[in-house]
């Protein structure tokens, strides 16, 4: 996480400045979400498709918040504490070590790791970002800054594919960004959304 | 980027987190299903966004070799492999 915060805090701090590329890991703390942000707009997103990206790549945490609420067992507002602490990453170590453990125990479990392991994450994305905005001896990685970003974003489609269908679909939304990249260059920064959301619908298999 | 399209960002990033854990019920099975294909098809749309210029212009060869790179590493199913794989295309595109 703090690599990868180091990276980011690398590519944002020319697009988005020091203290909005810091602002951005305290605020938002979801790498995919800020390294989709920081490509957007360095290749000239306005607010609209930043806004939508981000609403249609969230869509993700309704499913992983819903599988863990039937978890918890505190009230709102412990529950809306322990929200931003939501990311793939910990809602894995929160369900692995909830399903570790006695049924009495299950909500405590989850809570607790959810916390921790998001407390612990948190703070290494933080680190990470500062170390990447203040330059950490990164000057290679700007160097490099151009092919950062297709390099990430096919590592989490990757990562994402958890079916064969999955990488069909991965290849169209590709073929269809391209695609409007080449015939509707207007909407290139608009295509991710457009083709991510095109893609998804068709179909019943999981 | 103003601060506050920042911070409206963030406020939806939290409220997409805090609403199944607080207030929605469990998504539908078919809803679920659509929304768990999301992710896999915006990431390698965003893949295909940062790697073409408009008018669909290549990139240099270095950054096309990073991207082959990290496709054919892709099968592992892990970021390290695949940021390696990007490394070493990375490399050889340089002696193109």
């Amino acid at each position: 996480m703090a690599v990868f915060g180091t990276l980011y805090g690398a590519a944002a701090r020319h697009v988005l400045g020091v203290p909005l590329t810091l602002l951005s890991s305290v605020l938002v703390y979801s790498g995919a979400l800020q390294f989709a942000m920081v490509a957007m707009l360095g290749a000239g997103a306005a607010t609209l498709p930043l806004l939508l990206i981000a609403g249609v790549l969230n869509l993700r945490h309704l499913v992983l918040g819903a599988a863990l609420r039937s978890r918890f067992e505190s009230g709102p507002l412990r529950r809306a504490a322990l929200a931003f602490f939501l990311v793939d990453e910990t809602f894995g170590f929160a369900v692995a070590a909830g399903t570790a453990v006695e049924p009495a125990a299950v909500g405590r479990t989850t809570e607790r790791t959810l916390l921790v392991a998001g407390l612990h994450l948190y703070v290494a994305w933080l680190v990470g970002t500062l170390v990447g905005v203040l330059g950490g001896g990164l000057t290679a990685v700007e160097g490099v800054a151009g092919a950062i970003f297709p390099v990430l974003f096919i590592g989490l489609a990757s990562l994402a594919a958890t079916r064969r269908s999955h990488v069909v679909r991965a290849v169209a939304a590709a073929a269809l960004t391209a695609a409007v990249a080449v015939w509707l260059p207007g909407l290139r920064m608009l295509a991710p959304v457009i083709a991510g959301v095109l893609v998804a619908l068709p179909g019943r298999e999981p | 980027m103003s601060a506050l399209t920042l911070v409206t960002i963030a406020l939806i990033t939290y409220a997409s987190r805090a609403a199944a854990v607080v207030l929605l019920p469990r998504p539908s099975a078919r809803f679920e299903t659509v929304l768990s294909r999301i992710p896999v098809a915006i990431f390698a749309s965003l893949a295909t966004a940062t790697l073409l210029g408009a008018g669909g212009a290549l990139p240099a060869p270095p950054v096309l070799g990073a991207a082959a790179g990290a496709l054919l590493a892709s099968p592992a199913r892990s970021l390290l492999p695949v940021l390696i794989g990007g490394a070493i295309g990375y490399a050889a595109g340089l002696f193109f």
